[in-house]
């Protein structure tokens, strides 16, 4: 049999597979076609076989001494025909919550670029705030971070007492905050990847954040106690949520680095795996402070209820990390009846 | 394995069906319009969204809602511009707007479909991607900061410096982008010149065409349409000239026609015993031991346009240099 009566034969069906992929493009639905024998379960099942026989065709091409250029139009209808039958994932929902209360805390418990971007972000906070507090020994720190006019104006604005009343404000403000602080988030964690440029969002937000609060805190300053009326509420969540999206981005770029024995690209891979769980996490935070900062905040709610919601919501924090990140002891079991099944099958193997 | 690795573009993968097949990678200069597509499918989706919403809210006179609406649209924003291709992604298998009109797809580094996690890692890292930014205001204090160019070095340095063209959020996720084009022709090649199944059937029925020299052949006749007749004559001669001699043919045989009849022989004639018909061919013989005996004057009759008869009377020399068929659809 030669190579024309072949492609004779074949090109109707090949035709018929690409009719099906243009048809399954958008939804994967064989019925776009229009033809009667290409409904339903017919037609999944007549795709089904078109693409085998391709298939058949392609690991034929040698044999059969197929032209080159058949054969790389048979790679292509392969290919898009292969995109067809395996789709992609669509998302799932239901494991949403075990994402986010239990692979998360866990994973942030469990992980040291957390406590290292926690620890950067709070210690250099602590300590801008006390650089910028102290008029007497740093009189210049708050003025060069932050800059005499950001500060002027910060002053004008914590001047009068927080007292908003309307509705409109403050859906308006959780819709902005929403939007602008949670995007800060992601930012730092993508950088992540580069690393300085995360430890650099990082850095420079808990030192901004810093000396605004230490010159606020400063004794004398107009609107002081007001600022403090204004951050107690939404504090804690917003500052862990930094923290955490810094700790997942950087888990991406120590991948890079510290490959624990794996190939630099497979060990990227895995620990980007590990990261979107913690990103996933400080999303949420960045949610919860924004309708905190939103409705909350600003409202003329007296100070203890503020003070009092920021406690919940520390223990709330506390409760999510270290009770729900506490190492289960049914994970810990798993590790070594994983590598001891791994010796068993190279024992086997090697046997 | 390093040395015998093609330096296309191409990837294997291999199907559960058992199958090899290969897909070409898509680089940078098929992916940045796509990005550029998606950027403005983006904006204009949220300005029609603006606009509507405006009209809506001013035409039913639900002013009361007009802060839900902002805190709405502020929020609708941060998603849209966040997870607007992981979204796409997943539920278009893969594609985005820009991606579907540049024909291209993100799948799995083992060739499966991308995942919803993988399709969200890969946006989100996009960022990172297309850093570092322009810093303009070192220029002039005067820009606003709306005109952010990102340069997109450490996307364009990873997809160089990696085999399967991933940028750094490919990566992380796991993912390629490769080029899925909706249509495909298979590329047919007849043979229309009627002097090559006459030169095919002096080719002697012994000669078995090796596998190299069908794929030779093959991609000859596929891209000959591309060379003018003087380099057909050139890129083939070396292949010809020592087919001549085992053939015993007239040296001055036209190397394209007995590349083209090969072609014909190997691929495309019906049968091996079959004669063709050679009609008003009939009689010439292309062989040299037959090139001092005349050809018959009867067959010289036959043949209505002259044009034909100079060419027929010299089966070798004539084809040189005039070769308007074009064998090649």
């Amino acid at each position: 049999m030669n190579v024309a009566v072949i492609l004779e034969k074949r090109r109707a069906q090949w035709a018929e597979l690409e009719t099906l992929c243009d048809a399954m493009e958008t939804r994967g639905r064989t019925d776009k076609t229009r033809q009667a024998h290409h409904r339903g379960a017919a037609g999944i099942s007549r795709f089904s076989t078109l693409y085998r026989a391709a298939c058949a065709d392609l690991a034929l091409a040698d044999a059969y001494q197929l032209p080159p250029g058949t054969v790389t139009y048979l790679h292509h209808l392969v290919g898009r025909a292969h995109n067809q039958l395996y789709r992609a994932n669509q998302f799932d929902p239901s494991r949403w919550s075990d994402v986010l209360f239990r692979e998360a805390p866990q994973q942030i418990f469990a992980d040291p670029c957390v406590r290292v971007a926690t620890l950067l972000f709070f210690g250099l906070f602590v300590l801008s705030m006390f650089l910028a507090k102290n008029e007497a020994l740093f009189p210049d720190y708050a003025t060069s971070i932050v800059g005499q006019e950001a500060l002027e104006s910060m002053e004008e604005m914590y001047k009068d007492p927080i007292n908003t009343k309307s509705l409109d404000h403050y859906v308006t403000m959780a819709g902005f905050y929403i939007n602008h602080n949670t995007g800060i988030g992601l930012t730092c964690f993508a950088y992540g990847i580069l690393i300085i440029p995360c430890l650099f969002n990082l850095a420079w937000n808990a030192v901004y954040l810093g000396a605004v609060f230490g010159y606020m805190a400063r004794d004398g300053v107009t609107g002081s106690d007001h600022f403090f009326h204004f951050v107690t509420a939404h504090g804690p969540f917003e500052l862990t949520a930094i923290a955490l999206a810094a700790g997942a981005g950087l888990r991406l770029g120590m991948g890079l680095i510290y490959t624990a024995g794996l190939g630099r690209i497979d060990s990227l891979r895995e620990n980007a795996m590990r990261a979107v769980p913690v990103m996933a996490a400080s999303a949420v935070l960045f949610v919860c402070a924004a309708f905190t900062e939103g409705f909350i905040s600003p409202s003329p709610l007296p100070f203890t209820i503020k003070a009092g919601w920021a406690v919940v919501s520390s223990g709330l924090l506390s409760f999510y990390f270290v009770i729900l990140g506490f190492p289960k002891e049914s994970l810990t079991m798993r590790q070594p009846a994983a590598v001891f099944a791994d010796g068993m099958y190279g024992d086997g193997r090697a046997a | 394995m390093a040395f015998t690795a093609a330096l296309d573009t191409t990837i294997a993968v291999v199907t559960p069906e058992n199958i090899e097949f290969k897909y070409q990678l898509a680089g940078p200069f098929r992916r940045l319009p796509a990005y550029l597509i998606d950027l403005i499918a983006r904006w204009s989706f949220l300005l029609v969204l603006w606009i509507g919403g405006a009209l809506l809210l001013g035409l039913l006179d639900l002013s009361f809602l007009g802060p839900f609406a902002l805190a709405g649209g502020l929020v609708f924003y941060f998603l849209v511009s966040w997870f607007y291709g992981a979204v796409c992604e997943t539920f278009f298998n893969g594609r985005t707007i820009g991606k579907w009109a540049c024909g291209i797809r993100t799948i799995d580094i083992d060739g499966r479909p991308i995942s919803g996690k993988r399709a969200v890692i890969r946006n989100l890292l996009r960022v990172a991607d297309l850093a570092p930014i322009a810093a303009m205001s070192q220029w002039d204090p005067d820009i606003p900061p709306i005109f952010i160019i990102p340069t997109g070095m450490a996307g364009l340095l990873s997809m160089a410096f990696t085999r399967r063209l991933q940028r750094l959020g490919d990566l992380a996720a796991g993912t390629m982008v490769i080029i899925d084009e909706r249509t495909w022709r298979v590329p047919t090649t007849r043979v229309d010149d009627p002097r090559i199944p006459a030169l095919a059937s002096y080719i002697p029925a012994g000669y078995r065409v090796s596998r190299s020299m069908a794929r030779t052949l093959a991609v000859y006749a596929e891209r000959r349409h591309h060379l003018t007749p003087a380099r057909r004559r050139e890129v083939t001669r070396h292949l010809t000239v020592p087919l001549i001699d085992l053939f015993e043919f007239r040296s001055d045989i036209d190397p394209d026609l007995l590349m083209q009849s090969l072609y014909y022989k190997t691929f495309l004639a019906e049968s091996q015993l079959d004669q063709p018909d050679l009609g008003p061919l009939a009689g010439y013989s292309p062989l040299k031991r037959d090139s001092k005996t005349p050809p018959p004057p009867t067959s010289v009759n036959a043949i209505p346009t002259p044009s034909l008869v100079q060419q027929a009377s010299t089966i070798g020399a004539i084809a040189v240099g005039t070769d308007p068929t074009g064998t090649t659809s």
